[in-house]
């Protein structure tokens, strides 16, 4: 799986393409599978298939809002996200997958419209990461590639009952 | 439910707010007899003349000492309201023993100077008027603000102003505006019941009556409080921004019909989503009661409300409770209305 510093070397097209292929994977990896087993935990701190799935969804369009404002402001400094408090207040373990896979089907389909259409110099706007400092465009189309991997390996494994 | 302060007030005192909640309505014998001194306050406020405006309000008053049958009260219509820590003063009743009573009104806000809104200037009127009638016409030894103190307000309002009046479905609604002319502390209060409101009125209900829709566009209650709850955190990471920000951008990544969607809102527990809605309320609270002056003033940009200030967002807060409160209860009823 390469890393996000990986990512960042490869041509925009490329990344583009991981991000394009996410939303079909989901979809492959869950195919056949129950709702049990896609709710059902690795361990007891460990997300459960669907709340993978759902934390992508919601990921996008936090991605989404985030990059609304790297285009109306100059160096906006970003918040943290508790992904676990929301995993737990929106409850996604009453959520059914296939609908959340759609639903970030679509966020994504609006975030490569976003990035399909930056000029140049959009491309160098950003803001402030509250972990990983000052981030562009560019670098948020880097670490989405890497989220993207990184949530589709953590869903099969969920999905084998490995943490 | 008593405001919190209640609490703090002695045995005595708390008699008295107990008399003052349980009445809700002052009637006026011939209320149409007012309208025309009503609509000459809205022509005298809008040349944003202060001496017109000072007469104006002066034969209001008047009119309604006269039509209560109660002492009159001395009518002073100034400039700029004051303002400080606390917020800003738009109102103010003196009763000094030997003296008649003296209602002080303020017709322009603190920061911009710009004239109020003609409902908001009547609001803040007849919440004076309010004070008076306790006095003399309810002979209270001291007048609260009480959920019966406001409501007597909104019912001189609805009499007054009658193209204002309202289905009774919504009466309990305050427009943002209205919200804004009320003190930091009251706004406050309103966004610490909504949890308990919420909590009476969904008890007893089953997951079927909570998540039936009373007209197929409309939202059930279930999906009211999943909205209440996410706005909660939505709104509290708009004052977050603000906070960390040099005049943010406030956006909206989406609409709140697309997260009742994406976030399958029709399959979660509302009490689950009532218990998130209540620590996020908590916190929200807990900022805002940290707040110094200045940041109170801090606001954001956003593309339809233009600059929004938190203080803009806290009287944004309390409307949205109140309508959401409204929805939901109606939702429990079935009720989908206008």
């Amino acid at each position: 799986m390469p890393t996000m510093e990986e990512y960042a070397k490869q041509p925009v097209t490329d990344r583009l393409k991981r991000l394009e292929r996410a939303p079909d994977e989901l979809a492959a990896a869950i195919r056949g599978q129950s709702a049990a087993v896609l709710a059902k935990r690795p361990d007891a701190k460990n997300w459960a298939g669907v709340e993978v799935i759902c934390h992508l969804r919601d990921a996008e369009e936090s991605f989404g809002g985030r990059f609304q404002m790297f285009l109306a402001m100059e160096d906006v400094k970003l918040l943290p996200i508790d992904t676990d408090r929301i995993a737990v207040d929106r409850q996604y373990l009453r959520c059914d997958a296939g609908e959340a896979i759609e639903a970030f089907r679509a966020r994504r389909a609006e975030s490569l419209e976003t990035f399909r259409t930056l000029t140049p110099e959009q491309w160098k706007r950003g803001g402030t990461h509250p972990q990983r400092g000052r981030m562009t465009f560019d670098d948020f189309l880097s670490l989405m590639c890497w989220h993207d991997d990184n949530h589709l390996d953590q869903l099969r494994r969920a999905i084998a009952g490995q943490a | 439910m008593p405001f919190a302060y209640y609490a703090r007030l002695t045995r005595a005192q708390q008699a008295v707010y107990r008399k003052s909640d349980s009445i809700t309505d002052v009637r006026l014998p011939r209320p149409a007899d007012l309208h025309p001194l009503v609509g000459a306050l809205d022509t005298a406020l809008r040349t944003e003349d202060r001496v017109d405006t000072q007469r104006a309000s002066d034969r209001l008053i008047r009119g309604l000492t006269d039509a209560l049958a109660i002492p009159s009260v001395k009518v002073e219509v100034l400039a700029a309201r004051p303002h400080a820590k606390w917020g800003e003063l738009h109102g103010l009743y003196t009763a000094e023993r030997g003296k008649t009573p003296k209602i002080q009104l303020w017709m322009r806000t603190a920061k911009q100077k710009r004239v109020v809104a003609f409902r908001t200037y009547m609001r803040t009127l007849l919440h004076e008027v309010g004070h008076h009638i306790d006095y003399v016409l309810l002979r209270l030894p001291d007048s609260f603000h009480t959920e019966g103190f406001y409501k007597r307000e909104s019912s001189l309002f609805y009499q007054l102003v009658p193209e204002a009046t309202r289905p009774e479905a919504q009466s309990a609604v305050r427009p943002v505006d209205e919200w804004a002319a009320f003190p930091v502390a009251e706004r406050l209060e309103r966004l610490e019941r909504t949890p308990t409101e919420l909590a009476r009125l969904m008890r007893g209900q089953s997951d079927a009556a909570l998540s039936r829709r009373p007209a197929p566009e409309a939202w059930s209650a279930k999906e009211v409080m999943c909205h209440a709850r996410d706005a909660e955190e939505h709104l509290g990471g708009w004052m977050a921004l603000i906070l960390f920000n040099d005049d943010p951008v406030l956006v909206e990544a989406g609409t709140v019909a697309r997260w009742a969607v994406d976030r399958q809102y029709a399959r979660q527990h509302a009490g689950a989503a009532w218990d998130a809605f209540g620590r996020r309320r908590d916190e929200t609270l807990a900022l805002l009661r940290a707040l110094t002056p200045k940041q109170w003033e801090e606001s954001g940009r956003h593309a339809r409300m233009g600059r929004v200030s938190i203080d803009r967002l806290l009287s944004l807060m309390a409307w949205h409770d109140d309508n959401h409160l409204d929805q939901l209860r109606r939702a429990l009823k079935g009720d989908w209305g206008s």
